[in-house]
């Protein structure tokens, strides 16, 4: 599976938030996507799922486009504690979801996704009830229950505990070892970078640099060392 | 297959959110029968006067009371962006739309079963035997509303100011459906049959079909623009 980004643009009315943005990802690729606020991300993720569409440029999954409705490769995005209803139960909510997706509804299966995020015992609570941390394990079993080909992270890290960060890494990498694609957009680059094996960083909507990840990697301390805040230091 | 699957799914879900919210249904049936109060307070007239005003004055009622019900038929996909969960997924839209539809249809009809006979007390009216005809075009009617409604609510979700903005589109849109409805009501209520409704009743189903078909097939459009 190849997923080919073309000159991809957006712009809302006279700002451009993403400009000719292009890449090639492969099955199995981990990328992190980095970059300071605003510069882009959180559109090319929204863009990448269909969620807004481009001002111009082409997103083409194996040569296909994206524009067929719904076409396969599934995509999917984690927002980390967002896409799931507060008055709905832990339960309910996946077996929503699953139901919407054309899965079989096996409550077994419900219950196997949540043990492996540790939420087992809070399957029959409002999500509405849950910390920020707990929706994102929620989440998590979302999207290990739906398998989607393509995954879409945004700043997953910023809620999740030691032990959620440990569920979530080994979920991606899971993915990426059974042929899928992640790309995660993250401002915590040192977690980013010990998992992804290619790097992106957008500056003001613009790809400034686009590597597999090697050791060391001067350029990408070239590269990111502008974001760093005043007087610190970074090496990868 | 799919779409009606899809709809019932969806149905469901926003059945049991209210269920556990029943912030919709109840201020909808509040402000239902307050308004019937505020009529029967305000208006000082015979029997005969208020059956000739009575489809309008239900009707004044049921669209204060179904575009309070509107602007909170979203509400419930705009929080956690639940909306953005259902585009991603490979949900039929016009699911979305069926099942927004009979949602808030369901609601309204809710509500009028209650409101139509209390106005009826209210202002002691006769004619009760008239009142399961004057349901069924009042079905009619609130069926209009709900799918222009939910159309159009769509159309304002992204609106900053769509509490206000809805029914100023809204109700230009509704007045074929409100004046085929009351015009069918007041045939009725002086004839004392379905049937005196003949011609404004073909123009409500008329309008409804339209409507639904319309609906379905540009919803795709409407909600991911």
């Amino acid at each position: 599976m190849r997923l080919l980004v073309e000159r991809l643009s957006k712009a809302y009315t006279f700002l451009w938030a993403l400009r000719d943005f292009s890449v090639e990802l492969e099955s199995g690729d981990l990328v992190a996507l980095l970059g300071p606020n605003g510069a882009g991300k959180t559109t090319l993720l929204k863009l990448l799922v269909g969620l807004i569409a481009p001002t111009s440029g082409a997103i083409r999954f194996e040569g296909t486009s994206r524009i067929a409705p719904r076409s396969q490769p599934r995509t999917g995005l984690l927002m980390p504690a967002d896409h799931l209803y507060d008055n709905l139960t832990v339960r309910e909510n996946l077996s929503f979801f699953l139901s919407l997706y054309g899965h079989r509804c096996d409550l077994q299966m419900i219950d196997c996704a949540l043990e492996d995020v540790a939420l087992l015992e809070r399957g029959a609570e409002y999500v509405g009830n849950l910390s920020s941390g707990m929706r994102c394990r929620v989440s998590l079993a979302k999207w290990k229950l739906l398998q989607p080909d393509v995954l879409l992270l945004d700043e997953p890290y910023g809620v999740l505990d030691g032990s959620g960060i440990d569920l979530l890494e080994k979920f991606l990498r899971h993915q990426a070892e059974n042929g899928g694609i992640v790309i995660m957009a993250s401002h915590h680059v040192s977690r980013a970078l010990k998992l992804c094996r290619r790097a992106l960083i957008l500056k003001q909507g613009r790809l400034t640099f686009n590597e597999v990840k090697r050791q060391p990697w001067p350029s990408f301390d070239r590269a990111f060392g502008e974001f760093l805040p005043q007087g610190e230091k970074w090496s990868s | 297959m799919e779409l009606l699957k899809h709809t019932s799914l969806l149905l469901w879900k926003d059945f049991l959110l209210e269920l556990r919210r029943r912030d919709s249904l109840l201020t909808m049936f509040f402000f239902g029968t307050l308004l019937l109060f505020v009529f029967h307070f305000s208006f000082d007239l015979p029997p005969d006067r208020v059956a000739e005003m009575a489809p309008a004055l239900l009707w004044l009622a049921f669209l204060f009371t179904g575009t309070l019900g509107l602007t909170q038929l979203f509400q419930v996909e705009r929080e956690n962006h639940t909306l953005e969960a259902l585009l991603l997924s490979p949900l039929d839209r016009g699911a979305l739309f069926l099942a927004k539809s009979c949602f808030n249809l369901l609601l309204m009809s809710l509500v009028e079963l209650v409101v139509m006979p209390l106005f009826w007390i209210l202002f002691n009216l006769q004619g009760w035997n008239l009142l399961p005809q004057l349901f069924l075009v009042t079905l009619l009617g609130t069926i209009g509303f709900c799918v222009l409604g939910t159309m159009m609510s769509a159309i304002t979700l992204r609106a900053r100011a769509r509490e206000l903005l809805l029914p100023l589109v809204l109700f230009p849109l509704m007045i074929p459906v409100i004046l085929a409805t009351i015009r069918c009501m007041e045939n009725i209520m002086s004839a004392g049959d379905l049937g005196a409704a003949g011609s404004w009743l073909r123009l409500l189903l008329g309008f409804d079909v339209i409507f639904v078909t319309v609906g379905i097939l540009i919803f795709d459009q409407v909600i991911e623009s």
